[in-house]
């Protein structure tokens, strides 16, 4: 039996690296008492998987991990007994039981919901939306293993959404064969506004999504 | 005026290295409305978030504050150089971890003095927040305290600190806070306040006192001039610590510290006596806490913090009573939830074989120890009882349970040291490699390492060296280019050795006097902080700070020091009378040593305070 377990990772973390977040879920897991499956060999260690990384400096609100289990446990149980050993600032949001065989969610990520505040410029860049959208291509230097690509990031954004006066909302690639990090977006939107440089902003990843842009742990 | 905004620190995170060290939001953080608190308290380690976060005191004392329902404690660490920097250029004060309050906003700003090479970031703190540095310069705005084995030489920090704290904190602390709320609630006034808790035992609060010097420099007279304050301040002792408060859960932080995991206190204090340790005299009496007591701290710590590794602290744990049983107990019980067990400060010549098996069963680090000195001579004048023998035979059970990294710890320029002892040194490596080898290559480890590390003496207050000069820093240059040589010879054998100008300095502050206090600053002033930090060790700021000030090093670090000598610390009462400590810096010049006193009390002082040394 595994457990998908939905948490939030608020503002006050947003700068907690993904190793270290790793390291205090799987300490929340152990002092939670709920039975969890180690890895055999020399250095045991908590078999958990994160759906996908959050960059540094970026909140996220529901954020997706597995957890294995040695044992079976309801998901109420393990849901209260999870939110006790987490911090207020990491709250568990939500749990769901499937099976072993069940995919990994990581084997099953499409894309990713952002919510971006834009802190600078922020007439200029909310104006560039709708331009930016009609384009047939958009390209953008993507940074590779091997170096800058030029890359056409068009196809990558699935969606944006204006939001109020400084917010918009965006669904951008997020899977092994595309990516389009918010960065990337942020960019294309300066260039299209004729902006010199990138504004500040702050994004929080709101959501990650499967195919059919259907919640990942509904999958 | 520095106003904090909590924008603006967001904007400054974004662009320092490891913001994590300001954010909090770890589990275990307390957090209480700060405006409900009658006394808040800022806690504050003067270096990085990751050294801080590592150290026992600091979780102790947290958790004490906090558990008074009107009090509240938050902890602040010394900001990296880039941050700290970036703070400069905004205005924006040193904040507390939790609450994100600027620290001139608490009623008290606690430092805790772990090593003297702190001193300049207790400074650049007090400055980061806008506090005026010198306690004169203060009339109102929090009351700044410290404490920490470095406070029992207070002198170096004399003008910058209102209260110093001397001894076991558990139970002084509770007594100063809440001192410091009936003072608030009366409205009394600063001077009265301070007043008040100089008449609590064990605190010093330097303003009430006087020094005068002779013509040579030395010390003439050191008193009160204020009816509040003590002639003697008397050091806290815990008499019993197996009920002493210890937390129930530590902070566990997010990005890794230093020490990361559950400690616990298995004893505190040491009866060994040797000669150069300042903690093994600092600590006494040694006391120890039940078995009991300790399963249950921690499962309780285990259940808080889902730690992967327990360590059991103390000066000398392989005296804990009932070691073997508590690693057994602890083993067993943690085995299954792959909890690893480990003995730091282990000394070889309390080396248990059984225990060492236990502890690995979970697993294996490295082994270290500390024979300090190369010849047995030089090992009897530090009064370290340990034989070369023991040492075999501890590597050797090491060796044949596995184990294949060994560490030695040793110290150059001891009194009287000559270079026959340095050759001592080179003999008890290559004897440690040969116990290597004599173990059957099917019983041994593969990959044998061994480190030879290589410190430099500092003569410390209230230890029989106290009196000894430092060797100059060229005379420290040569002997540890020699010891280089020597070791050089030894295959497979890895030499390392500490700064010596940083211990010069560390010399310097341990055995200081108040005229320290001006080479601190002007040294701040130019810029020095993050001294401990190698790669941030201004030493021409230091050195221009001991021109400027017309002090000069040699004075507090090299000059060998007389029986009749006025020592700055000598009105403090540390447990340990000043007679005997020169009994035993006699002793030690004839290579005499002194048992144990666990073995038979040696009269080193501390029958004089009540009911804390039992005869067993
Ligand atoms: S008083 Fe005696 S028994 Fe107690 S610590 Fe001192 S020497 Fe040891």
């Amino acid at each position: 039996m595994k457990m998908l377990v939905v948490f939030e990772k608020k503002e006050r973390l947003r700068h907690v690296s993904h190793l270290d977040l790793m390291r205090a879920m799987q300490r929340a897991l152990r002092r939670s008492g709920v039975p969890i499956a180690f890895s055999q060999g020399f250095n045991p260690h908590l078999l958990v998987t994160f759906a996908a990384p959050l960059s540094v400096g970026m909140p996220g609100l529901r954020e997706v991990m597995e957890v294995p289990l040695s044992a079976e446990i309801s998901e109420e149980e393990f849901k209260e007994k999870l939110r006790a050993a987490l911090p207020p600032e990491l709250p568990c949001v939500a749990v769901r039981a499937v099976e072993d065989r069940h995919p990994a969610p990581m084997a099953q990520l499409f894309a990713a919901g952002y919510q971006i505040t834009v802190q600078e410029h922020v007439e200029e860049i909310l104006a560039a939306i709708p331009s930016l959208l009609a384009k047939e291509n958009v390209m953008a230097l993507k940074k590779t293993k091997s170096g800058e690509k030029l890359t056409d990031i068009r196809p990558m954004i699935y969606e944006i959404k204006r939001l109020d006066e400084s917010r918009f909302e965006c669904v951008l690639a997020l899977c092994e064969a595309a990516t389009c990090k918010v960065e990337l977006l942020m960019d294309a939107l300066a260039a299209e506004a004729g902006l010199e440089a990138r504004p500040r902003y702050l994004a929080v990843r709101t959501q990650l999504l499967g195919k059919d842009f259907i919640p990942l742990e509904l999958l | 005026m520095k106003v904090f905004s909590a924008d603006r620190l967001e904007r400054l995170l974004d662009t320092v290295l490891k913001p994590s060290r300001y954010t909090g939001g770890e589990m275990n953080a307390v957090i209480k409305p700060f405006d409900q608190a009658d006394v808040t308290f800022a806690f504050c380690f003067p270096d990085s978030y990751e050294v801080g976060m590592s150290h026992l005191g600091i979780k102790i004392l947290y958790d004490i504050i906090n558990r008074q329902p009107w009090a509240l404690c938050e902890r602040a660490f010394m900001p990296w150089p880039d941050m700290a920097d970036a703070m400069r250029k905004e205005d924006l004060p040193l904040f507390s971890i939790e609450s994100r309050t600027p620290l001139d906003r608490f009623d008290i700003v606690g430092f805790t003095l772990q090593y003297e090479m702190s001193y300049t970031n207790v400074l650049e703190m007090l400055d980061l927040a806008g506090i005026p540095l010198y306690s004169r310069d203060r009339q109102n705005g929090p009351i700044i305290m410290a404490g920490g084995p470095c406070a029992y030489n207070p002198e170096p920090l004399a003008p910058f600190v209102d209260v110093f704290q001397i001894g076991d904190g558990e139970e002084m602390m509770v007594e100063a806070i809440a001192c410091v709320r009936k003072c608030k609630q009366e409205g009394l006034s600063r001077l009265d306040t301070l007043r008040a808790l100089a008449k609590i035992e064990g605190i010093y609060v330097p303003a009430f006192y006087q020094a005068s010097y002779n013509n040579d420099g030395t010390l003439a007279a050191f008193a009160p001039i204020d009816d509040a304050a003590p002639a003697v301040v008397r050091k806290r002792i815990v008499r019993d610590l197996d009920s002493a408060a210890y937390p129930e859960a530590f902070v566990v932080p997010y990005t890794e510290a230093i020490h990361d995991r559950i400690v616990l206190e298995i004893m505190r204090g040491c009866t060994k006596g040797c000669r150069f340790c300042q903690a093994g005299m600092l600590y006494r009496p040694v006391r120890e806490r039940s078995l009991e007591t300790l399963l249950s701290q921690a499962e309780k710590l285990e259940n808080a913090t889902g730690y992967e590794e327990m360590s059991l602290s103390s000066l000398s744990s392989g005296d804990y009573t009932h070691l073997t049983e508590l690693v057994c107990a602890l083993t067993e019980r943690y085995a299954e939830r792959k909890i690893s067990v480990s003995l730091p400060s282990m000394r070889i010549d309390s080396f248990v074989k059984q225990s060492l098996e236990e502890a690995q069963k979970v697993r294996k680090s490295g082994l270290t120890l500390a024979p300090e000195a190369g010849t047995q001579r030089m090992r009897d004048v530090i009064n370290k009882g340990v034989t070369e023998e023991d040492l075999i035979r501890a590597v050797t059970d090491a060796f044949e349970s596995g184990w294949s990294t060994v560490k030695l710890y040793f110290m150059i320029g001891l009194p009287t040291e000559t270079d026959e002892d340095l050759q001592g040194i080179g003999n008890l490596a290559r004897d440690v490699i040969n116990a290597y080898f004599t173990v059957p290559r099917s019983q041994r480890a593969k990959g044998l390492r061994v480190t030879c590390s290589a410190s430099t003496f500092v003569p410390k207050p209230f230890t029989p060296f106290q009196w000894q000069g430092q060797d100059e820093l060229p005379q420290i240059r040569e002997k540890q280019a020699r010891l280089g040589d020597i070791l050089h010879q030894v295959k497979g054998v890895n030499f390392n050795w500490h700064e010596p100008e940083l211990s010069m300095l560390e010399a310097c502050f341990a055995r200081g006097d108040r005229r320290m206090a001006d080479v601190l600053y002007a040294a701040w002033k130019n810029g020095c902080r993050m001294d401990g930090w190698t790669e941030f060790l201004n030493y021409e700021g230091w050195m221009k700070a001991f021109q400027d000030c017309h002090v000069d090093p040699a004075f507090y670090a090299n000059r060998v020091r007389g029986e009749k000598e006025l020592l700055p610390w000598d009105f403090i009462d540390a447990g340990v009378t000043k007679a005997f400590l020169w009994r035993e810096w006699q002793k030690a010049l004839r290579a005499e040593v002194t048992p144990d006193c666990r073995k038979g009390c040696q009269g080193c002082g501390l029958k004089r305070f009540e009911g804390v040394c039992v005869d067993r």
